[in-house]
């Protein structure tokens, strides 16, 4: 019966650490600006937690570069079950600008198996509040991939627009 | 006196209220000129690839998969939202959203991909000026394109006729073993 | 009733128990009200010790005294709180026990965190717990004066010396002083700021918990929050007697009205005040040992 208290509730009080693994630290600003007074992240019982041991979901920012790469398996083992990992920042997501350069592994995917990732450079306060929403089950997912397929060439559909235009857009001719 | 100052800090701290957004609940509209995820207008490009190469993450793609079809892709996982793609799009095709919601478990709900129509020239299958035979103009990679969709790589390879062994090499690509595996 | 006195420190247990985690929650509430935010639901902590039991009990130091610290702590604590006599009304412990064994058993318990973070072999502990020993060293004798005040004027070291106005002494000049005092001291007995040196969140990572991971660490933190309605309940009782009607369960809500208002005053301090350092903080705390010496001198006088 405990346990089942206990896991109804984990999602209403989430603790995070977070783990930069080589930012720019703008993710990391972002980050700190969700638990001021505007976006206040801790409405949902969330907090900022200064040792792995006590968090129950690991922020990563950063691409992960070669020396945090096994520091931050480390960290991700020093969290107890249940734990979460949640990308913040298109480095974590596949590595940013810097994906294939010398010293950088290539995201966080590559170190640790990431839950949610909240794409951005940096992601707003509202992106990763949405985020962080999104894996409590509060909103619904937005982003789907899309697929958009020409049908007619370039020119016939310039062609079409121009002709509907000449037949109902009325031009005003000045004379004079 | 000290405490005069302390009572007068807390009616000071006291006074703003609370300003915190109810953001999940009510969202604000995002500020002129946001750069959110860039959207392609398929009946606008024309495949140039100039946003290909002007992407500092190498996220755009493109790929010939025939002399007729090319699929552009945008692999949004690396995007950092800068806009070059936007500012170098010849026909305005690329515009930046104001979307910004992107969080989400799969890397592979933030793709974009287009399949666009190229017009080939009758005689040579790609209107491409041959005789320009230097290496810095070889760069720029006009003419046919390989990039690998599946390991979301760009192939700096370039043929100037379509050329589907390449084509079949480059479908089986896959990144150098480098830091970690 | 003869049966009360059996069936007293039961209720302080459970009282103390259920109420803990939502007076943390109104200080959290507090701070979040003075820095203009929503902030947490008051029943949050409740979600959080819950939280903290459900998760992987990892030992990371795998020495006994790691584990046996944080089942100190909170039984020390516990055992306090069954003892004071809470609602105006001892227990069936008046007459056996006295009030060292309070201090004794509040001292176990900070023994006990020192222990565990010592036994953690991480250095932010070890920094943690340094400061928890120096931090302890100065709190003591104040908290010792305020019992044995009660004691003089009581001329007995009974129970009963917590409660000194209800069992009959007199609100003098001695009593003033250290309600002064205590109310100055009050910050570093709950560690809140300007005394949470030991646990300096951003400073030292949690100070001497670093290494304590779920259901070990849900005890220090109940722990911690027993001991801070406990002071709020010994300002409640030695400095303001006059509140009790006489009615057992009366008493207790009274009593538990009033300690929201000291937690309210708790909050307020807390928020609004930075970090000492801790030799800041132990120029302060030497002045306020003199001027609890001097409470005794003037009791002893009997003024």
């Amino acid at each position: 019966m405990l346990a089942k208290l206990a896991r109804k509730a984990f999602p209403k009080s989430l603790w995070l650490y977070h783990c930069n693994s080589g930012a720019c630290n703008g993710c990391d600003i972002e980050i700190l600006n969700v638990l001021t007074p505007y976006y206040d992240v801790e409405r949902f019982g969330i907090k900022l937690v200064g040792s792995p041991r006590h968090a129950d979901v690991m922020l990563l920012s950063g691409a992960v570069t070669r020396p945090t790469f096994p520091l931050v398996k480390r960290a991700l083992e020093a969290i107890p079950a249940p734990k979460l990992v949640f990308g913040v920042g298109s480095c974590a997501l596949g590595g940013g600008c810097w994906f294939d350069t010398y010293n950088v592994s290539g995201g966080g995917a590559t170190a640790v198996p990431i839950d949610y990732y909240i794409p951005g450079c940096p992601p707003r306060p509202e992106a990763i509040v949405y985020g962080v929403a999104l894996a409590l089950g509060l909103v619904d997912k937005k982003a789907a991939p899309v697929e958009l397929k020409q049908v007619e060439f370039p020119i016939d559909a310039q062609l079409r627009t121009k002709a509907w235009e000449e037949r109902n857009v009325i031009y005003k001719l000045l004379r004079d | 006196m000290w405490l005069t100052s302390k009572i007068k800090q807390v009616l000071l701290v006291l006074k703003p209220g609370k300003v915190t957004l109810n953001y999940p609940a009510e969202s604000r509209p995002v500020p002129e000129g946001f750069r959110g995820q860039p959207a392609w207008d398929h009946t606008k490009c024309i495949g140039c690839g100039g946003c290909a190469n002007h992407c500092p993450a190498r996220t755009i793609l493109t790929r010939d998969i025939c002399p007729e079809i090319r699929i552009l892709f945008y692999d949004g996982a690396r995007c950092t939202y800068c806009g070059r793609c936007a500012d170098v799009c010849p026909e305005k095709a690329i515009v930046m959203s104001p979307d910004f919601e992107l969080a989400t478990g799969d890397r592979n709900d933030i793709t974009q991909s287009l399949e666009l129509f190229m017009l080939t020239c009758q005689r040579c299958g790609r209107c491409y000026d041959l005789e320009i035979k230097n290496a810095i103009d070889k760069l720029d990679l006009r003419g046919y394109r390989y990039d690998s969709l599946e390991a979301r790589t760009v192939i700096r390879r370039s043929t100037d006729r379509f050329a589907p062994d390449v084509l079949g090499a480059t479908e089986a690509f896959r990144r150098p073993d480098r830091i970690g595996g | 009733m003869r049966a009360l006195i059996y069936v007293s420190p039961l209720i302080n247990a459970a009282v103390f128990l259920l109420l803990a985690p939502l007076f943390e929650g109104v200080l959290r509430k507090l701070a979040a009200k003075i820095q203009s935010r929503q902030g947490p639901p008051l029943i949050q902590p409740y979600r959080d010790l819950l939280k903290l039991l459900g998760k992987q009990n990892l030992n990371s130091a795998g020495t006994w005294p790691f584990k046996l610290a944080p089942l100190g702590a909170f039984a020390a604590v516990l055992v306090v709180v069954v003892l004071i006599p809470f609602g105006g009304r001892l227990g069936v412990f008046a007459g056996r026990l006295d009030v060292i064994v309070v201090v004794y058993l509040l001292t176990l318990g900070g023994v006990a965190v020192l222990m565990g973070a010592l036994a953690s072999r991480n250095t932010f502990a070890l920094i943690g717990a340094s400061r928890e020993m120096v931090t302890m060293i100065m709190v003591e004798p104040v908290l010792a004066v305020t019992l044995i005040l009660g004691a003089v004027k009581l001329r007995s070291l009974g129970l009963a010396a917590a409660m000194p106005g209800a069992a009959g002494a007199k609100f003098t000049l001695s009593t003033g002083l250290m309600l002064a005092v205590y109310l100055l001291a009050l910050q570093a007995f709950v560690a809140r700021q300007p005394f949470d040196i030991a646990e300096a969140e951003v400073e030292l990572l949690e100070g001497p918990f670093i290494e304590y991971s779920g259901p070990n660490y849900a005890l220090f933190k109940y722990a911690m929050m027993l001991k801070q309605m406990f002071y709020a309940w010994l300002f409640v009782s030695v400095f303001l007697p006059w509140i009790r009607t006489g009615i057992y369960p009366a008493d207790i809500v009274l009593q538990l009205a009033a300690m929201l208002v000291v937690f309210l005053l708790i909050g307020l301090v807390g928020s609004t005040n930075p970090r000492l350092r801790i030799d800041q903080a132990v120029r302060y705390y030497a002045v306020l040992i003199v001027l609890s010496l001097a409470a005794v001198a003037l009791a002893v006088k009997g003024w």
